[in-house]
């Protein structure tokens, strides 16, 4: 059955919107992560939408709330960017005796459907708001705030799951499988460039325009990774635990140059459920509640096939003014930033958007921070969470540090006091962005 | 003569993830047996040494994928050999001119009939 998309006026995504009517009216309570894994192996009990189960549980135990609680659930449900099967291909032997089917059989394999889990969670009996946060976790976050912010839930979880299947990510599969391309991509998609050519040219022109080098991600790149081995929960914490030197980063194998390999994030297995709800039915949730500011949008408004530097530094100035308005806060209030890092060449636009420890400086500053302290003891604490590059590829391990990190419990937790952040995902010109709170706003 | 093998890791060697069927053993008798042999590998560098060091084999050379050509520099060997399970393997080994071989091929140790033709 059919659930609707996100409202677009629910969306924040101009100037001159004053503070969000939300702001301090949602809360996160509970979070649930599940195991992690390298692809799937194609059992049921090790599926994304297994995973996904075991993220909801986790996070309704994290909230110490009784599953009938829950009466709103958001979703996203694209679970990959990469390798995928038709909606219609029948699922892997066994699958049945694990699970009920829904609507269509890849729903809990290659595809997050809230039908799926509703009927596979038998514990969840009261969600009657349902919502679809389509292409990213961001996107959900902003819908379930804004449906606990209008009252169309109380207790909301918010969802995603990754899959990753056999096969190579984006290469000789879907539309690239095929003789022609067509639409947009017949203009862009056929000259082999790979998924990071785009940002690795915008930041090439960073680098010309501020005078930088790609050798000053090192410091960033290395702390990303120190960051997520932090974390158990992390992909690499679980699976391959070893550190990244200075010396590995910069004689590593350009993928698309000025990207190299480690700029690049690895395709995992993983999921995500969050608790959301208001101030009031927090007080009886076990975690400490985290505050919604506000959150804000942007969208692609380029005229050609490709973004330039200038627009991505108007998209991520945009994004800053947007949620600084919203909130009621400014730059100077941020403990830390925990914006997307799936192509390490583009954090610095988020950042810098953002003015996060600018000193006054507005852009092209970034590349000098990240060969300062940027780590979680220092003063000003970069991806604390460590990202998709400490992590593994999710487009949330962002958003769920930022939770952590403000009721003092995270793995990688800042050691300067943690009180206002932001998180958000995923590109510099299409992001929907979180400013989250210890404290309730004054 | 001197014969070169590099091994690829992940989908290759045992300890790669995904786990490949090159063998630790058999790494260890072809350096036993006089080969030059290394790791040419996307994980990191600093992260290849130790994990050779962690199975007791002092390997020759251990670097990221595309240095094979600073490997064929570094080793003057008589027959140089990638090996590898992903397309990428094969384009960098025949670009600097090594022979290739799928990890699948590899499991049969097909290296060490350099020493009997050698004889």
């Amino acid at each position: 059955m059919p659930h609707p998309g996100v409202p677009r006026d629910w969306f924040r995504n101009r100037d001159g919107l004053g503070l969000w009517e939300g702001r301090g009216k949602v809360v996160a309570t509970g979070v649930g992560t599940s195991p992690t894994a390298r692809r799937w192996d194609e059992k049921p009990e090790t599926s994304m939408g297994a995973m996904t189960i075991i993220a909801i549980r986790k996070a309704i135990a994290d909230a110490g709330i009784s599953p009938d609680e829950i009466d709103g659930l958001v979703l996203t449900p694209d679970s990959t960017t990469g390798v995928s099967n038709d909606p219609n291909t029948p699922p892997p032997p066994g699958w049945e005796q694990h699970f009920k089917m829904a609507s269509f059989p890849q729903a809990g394999i290659t595809r997050g459907d809230i039908d799926w889990l509703v009927q596979n969670m038998p514990e969840l009996k009261n969600v009657k708001f349902m919502m679809n946060g389509a292409i990213c976790m961001s996107v959900s976050f902003v819908a379930a705030a804004e449906a606990v912010a209008r009252g169309l839930t109380k207790t909301c979880l918010v969802v995603r799951g990754w899959h990753n299947l056999a096969g190579r990510y984006y290469v000789g599969v879907g539309a690239s499988a095929l003789d022609t391309a067509s639409g947009r991509g017949k203009y862009a998609s056929i000259w082999g460039l790979p998924a990071c050519g785009t940002t690795a040219m915008v930041f090439e022109e960073y680098c010309r325009k501020y005078g930088k080098n790609h050798d000053q991600m090192a410091n960033f790149v290395v702390t990303q990774r120190r960051n997520g081995l932090m974390n158990p929960d992390g992909y690499y914490s679980q699976h391959r635990p070893e550190m990244i030197t200075v010396e590995d980063y910069l004689t590593a194998r350009w993928i698309a140059k000025p990207a190299n390999i480690y700029d690049n994030d690895l395709p995992i297995m993983a999921a995500l459920a969050v608790v959301f709800t208001t101030p009031e039915r927090a007080r009886d949730h076990k975690q400490k509640p985290v505050y919604i500011l506000s959150h804000g949008q942007t969208r692609p408004e380029f005229p050609g096939i490709a973004p330039t530097l200038e627009q991505w530094e108007q998209s991520t100035d945009r994004m800053g003014r947007i949620l600084y308005e919203g909130a009621g806060v400014g730059p100077d209030d941020l403990a830390f930033e925990n914006m997307y890092d799936g192509f390490t060449l583009f954090h610095q636009f988020h950042l810098e958007g953002l003015r996060f420890a600018a000193r006054g400086e507005k852009r092209g500053y970034a590349l000098d921070l990240y060969e300062t302290d940027i780590g979680i003891e220092g003063p000003n604490p970069v991806s604390p969470s460590g990202g998709n590059n400490g992590n593994g590829r999710t487009r949330w391990w962002n958003h769920r540090d930022s939770i952590l990190q403000l009721q003092g419990r995270s793995p990688s937790q800042i050691k300067k006091k943690a009180e206002i952040g932001v998180s958000g995902a995923p590109m510099p010109d299409a992001c929907d962005a979180l400013i989250w709170s210890a404290t309730p706003p004054v | 003569m001197a014969f070169l093998i590099s091994f690829d890791i992940d989908g290759t060697m045992e300890f790669g993830d995904p786990a490949g069927g090159v063998t630790v053993e058999m790494v260890r008798r072809a350096k036993e047996s006089g080969f030059i042999v290394g790791s040419c590998s996307d994980r990191f560098p600093s992260w290849q040494k130790k994990v050779w060091d962690s199975h007791g084999i002092a390997v020759d050379f251990w670097v990221p994928k595309h240095m094979l050509s600073n490997v064929k520099a570094r080793f003057q060997a008589d027959r140089y050999v990638h090996i590898g399970d992903r397309d990428i393997d094969r384009q960098l080994a025949e670009q600097v001119g090594f022979h290739f071989w799928w990890d699948h091929e590899a499991v049969a140790e097909p290296w060490l009939a350099w020493l009997i033709d050698q004889r």
